[in-house]
């Protein structure tokens, strides 16, 4: 009988992966217009993206999203019945979980801090919920992301969105979300992981495109105010064409199920 | 059949060790009992029924938790699996139906591990649930069987012939009950009700009949292993009235 | 269906769904009497299943099994590691099953699912005891040098390989997600588990200026100066490879690959795991109110045995398409 290995606790182990992140190849031109893109986009140009809805059957309602590399799935529960210690509500309770798989970053289990991704989240959705449509119940989402090609926060609350229609969920409008980081001169929208390694500057915004409102704006990082103006702009545009790529994805839903 | 199975402690391969339990070792427990099956051995404690079920749990049926105390270290694991193994197990043989909507605590202890450590706890804690007085269908009785390279069957293996085996197979069956009634329905179908299996867990691996074989064998020695168990629970009922 | 009820009992009056729900005992009596499941299965068939080699990127092999809608995601990483002083020619596997809240109304955040930590262990027991992984392989330069290397340290700078020997094996680190909770979770699991494992590369590698092991990709092989030391990537041999099946015992009739309601509704599952030459890995039963008698078992042991001819197939003809791509 086999019984080694396994449960053993294994000793100390690496991972042989050429560390990418020590060499960042893409500083040295940081001020030079001609710079491509390590994927070979335009600077104003956002990934490829892929979109689906009822990517999980046990929940409630689900959604599939693909960025490039970047791949997350959202699942809603509910609304349902609140965990017991809290107190009577008027209105619904939004709870938001995000989560990384030990595989999601090229080093096993170095996923981002995704304790304030979890807050943010739920900022960025709870004002384009109506709360009022599920008194005294919860709506749980929770998202996993299978792999981190950047840009996961605007992915993961652009899907959740999708997500919550698919449950059938009220909502004013959908909440997509673009970033764009400042790359010395150079703006780039949709980033990689690579070009978020070597940021100046990000500005994310969560917005509910067809009533031109935003729901959650953060900027980090060294930033001049005109610099901010044409950020702002450019995630608002790509915002508003993210809204109609989701749009049409849950009409397809739609109409294939009847 | 080759006989030339030799075993470490001079055993023949279907004898089982030295069997002994003892019920009531705890003052503060509603029910307890220790059992041993030559140095492994388990103490077995049984709290409750208590009011309430976990949530999730159904409220309609009583609901039973065990916590399994290694003898050292912290529980992992492996230790999640056992109590997963032996929560169902009990659950299976408790009448759920008599106090809805409680919960049963079995915590178990490992005193020894000397092989046979999973049929061990079982056999304890169905002791332990009799002396807590929890109303049971039956009782279950665990044995362990060792398969060896060659195909043969030895019962009841010590840690030492845990490492030599092909395969270990636990098994745990309903204990032989002699009905007062001949005719009572404690036959299904054709085969008697005893000879049905409540739980198994292999671990190793061996053809379909070695596994069958384990499964005679095993069966055959449950009914030493109940009538064991019956005689130790009668000879108690008097003393603890 | 309520048409054809002459009992005349509430499921003449009520919608299926809500019969469903409030008595679903007897909403299976009622389909198993035909020998059919609510799905439209017969008892013993099992759900349909497809495989996915390659879905992670970032993995050295991964793949995402589909039973049902149950749906598994497995990736493989490789690390380096010192073997264990009591098989000191061998690597190692390491097998975590994770249960993520997006994957069952039962899950909550923070509140690990009670089914993970045992299926984790279930995995790593199956796979280790039906000896699919020769741990030898796993082994980073094989053939005599790096074994001498070990045996005699002292000659070790007589040979031109600076390797460590303590550094020359992987731990392949499989990590399982499972994405959608849907019944019969350990075989979707097992068999994402294998084919990562099928898909899985060994890849070259040299050693850096510190005597650490890095993985060499195409184009860099070329220019670095360090020499890769091991000739080319390689994959594993899976030999008797195993698969499983989980079945409910309710009353008289054995139900093959339960969807998580039937798994709710009829509560005792038996799951047994054979091998490609049919030789038995596991057999368990955690409790249950059915006995199972010997007939019975015997009947399971034949549905695992179909079963293991189709997900060989599935498994075959995903490797197949994988080369062609």
């Amino acid at each position: 009988m086999s019984g080694k290995g396994g449960s053993a606790p294994h000793p100390t182990t690496y991972s042989p992966s050429p560390q990418n992140q020590k060499r960042p190849k893409s500083l040295i031109f940081k001020d030079n217009v001609d710079w491509v893109r390590p994927d070979g986009r335009g600077f104003q140009h956002c990934r490829p993206a892929f979109l689906r809805t009822g990517a999980v059957n046990a929940a409630s309602g689900s959604a599939y999203a693909e960025f490039g590399n970047t791949k997350v799935i959202v699942s809603v529960f509910g609304p349902r019945e609140s965990k017991k210690a809290q107190m009577y509500s008027d209105i619904g309770r939004l709870n938001c979980n995000v989560s990384y798989t030990t595989f999601a970053t090229p080093v096993r289990g170095q996923g981002a801090d995704h304790k304030e991704f979890s807050s943010v989240l739920h900022k960025a959705l709870e004002g384009a919920i109506i709360l009022e449509s599920f008194p005294k119940t919860t709506v749980d989402v929770f998202a996993l992301v299978l792999e981190s090609g950047g840009s996961d926060l605007p992915v993961v609350i652009s899907c959740a969105s999708l997500a919550l229609a698919d449950a059938g969920i009220r909502m004013y409008d959908l909440v997509t979300s673009v970033s764009v980081s400042c790359l010395g001169k150079n703006l780039v929208i949709d980033p990689i992981f690579e070009e978020e390694n070597c940021q100046d500057g990000s500005l994310i915004i969560a917005c509910m495109p067809s009533r031109n409102e935003v729901t959650q704006l953060t900027i980090t990082g060294e930033w001049s105010t005109p610099k901010i103006h044409e950020a702002m702009q450019l995630c608002l545009d790509a915002c508003a064409k993210l809204g109609m790529v989701m749009r049409s994805c849950l009409k397809e839903t739609a109409s294939s199920q009847e | 059949m080759v006989m030339e199975v030799d075993r470490v402690d001079g055993r023949t391969p279907n004898q089982l060790r030295p069997l002994a339990c003892s019920r009531n070792v705890l003052n503060r427990a509603h029910g307890s009992a220790s059992w041993s099956q030559g140095d492994t051995k388990v103490v077995a404690a049984v709290y409750g029924p208590k009011a309430g079920t976990k949530k999730g749990e159904n409220p309609e049926k009583a609901c039973i938790e065990v916590i399994w105390k290694t003898k050292t270290g912290q529980s992992g694991k492996p230790e999640k699996e056992y109590e997963m193994i032996l929560r169902r197990t009990l659950q299976s043989i408790c009448l759920l139906n008599i106090h809805p909507n409680t919960t049963t605590s079995v915590i178990l202890q490992v005193v020894n591990d000397d092989g046979a450590l999973l049929p061990c706890a079982i056999n304890a804690s169905c002791a332990a649930l009799v002396d807590a007085g929890i109303p049971l269908k039956h009782l279950a009785v665990a044995i362990s069987c060792g398969v060896v390279e060659s195909g043969y069957v030895i019962l009841d293996p010590s840690k030492i012939e845990e490492q030599k085996l092909k395969a270990l197979v636990h098994l745990v069956f309903p204990n032989s009950v002699p009905s007062v009634h001949p005719k009572e329905s404690s036959r299904v179908g054709d085969e008697p009700k005893e000879h049905g299996l409540i739980s198994s867990v292999t671990h190793g691996r061996m053809s379909v009949d070695d596994y069958l074989h384990s499964l005679e064998r095993g069966h055959a020695a449950s009914a030493k292993l109940s009538a064991f168990l019956r005689k130790n629970l009668q000879s108690q009922v008097p003393s603890n009235a | 269906m309520e048409a054809a009820n002459p009992s005349g009992d509430l499921s003449a009056e009520m919608e299926v769904d809500a019969f469903r729900r409030l008595f679903p005992l007897r909403f299976f009596d009622r389909h198993l009497v035909e020998s059919i499941r609510p799905d439209g299965r017969p008892l013993g068939r099992a759900r349909d299943t497809t495989l996915a080699l390659g879905a992670v990127a970032s993995a050295d092999g991964s793949a995402l099994a589909k039973i049902g809608s149950t749906t598994m995601l497995a990736a493989i990483k490789l690390e380096v590691m010192t073997p264990a002083t009591e098989s000191p020619d061998e690597g190692s596997i390491a097998i975590d099953f994770h249960m993520p809240p997006i994957c069952s109304p039962m899950v909550r955040p923070g509140r690990p699912a009670e089914a993970a930590p045992v299926i984790s262990k279930q995995l790593s027991d199956t796979i280790l005891s039906s000896g699919v992984i020769n741990l030898k392989e796993l082994c980073l330069i094989s053939g005599k040098a790096a074994w001498m290397a070990y045996l005699y340290p002292e000659e070790r700078n007589n040979m031109n390989l600076k390797v460590d020997k303590l550094w020359n094996f992987m731990i392949t680190i499989v990590d399982i997600y499972c994405l959608d909770a849907d019944g019969a979770l350990f075989d979707a699991a097992l068999l994402s588990a294998i084919a990562a494992f099928s898909h899985l590369e060994i890849p070259v590698v040299s050693l850096d200026e510190d005597g650490r092991v890095v993985i060499l990709s195409q184009d860099e092989g070329l220019k670095t100066s360090n020499e890769p030391v091991n000739a080319e990537k390689r994959k594993l041999t899976l030999s008797d490879i195993p698969f499983s099946l989980t079945c409910i015992l309710y009353k008289n009739y054995i139900l093959a690959d339960p969807t998580a309601e039937e798994e709710s509704v009829m509560e005792t599952l038996i799951t047994v795991v054979l091998d490609s030459s049919y030789q038995l890995v596991s057999l368990y039963k955690p409790g249950g109110s059915v006995l199972a008698y010997t007939s019975a078992l015997q009947d399971c042991i034949a549905l695992t045995r179909h079963r293991v001819q189709e997900l060989k197939k599935i498994l075959d003809e995903a490797m197949s398409e994988m080369e062609v791509d």
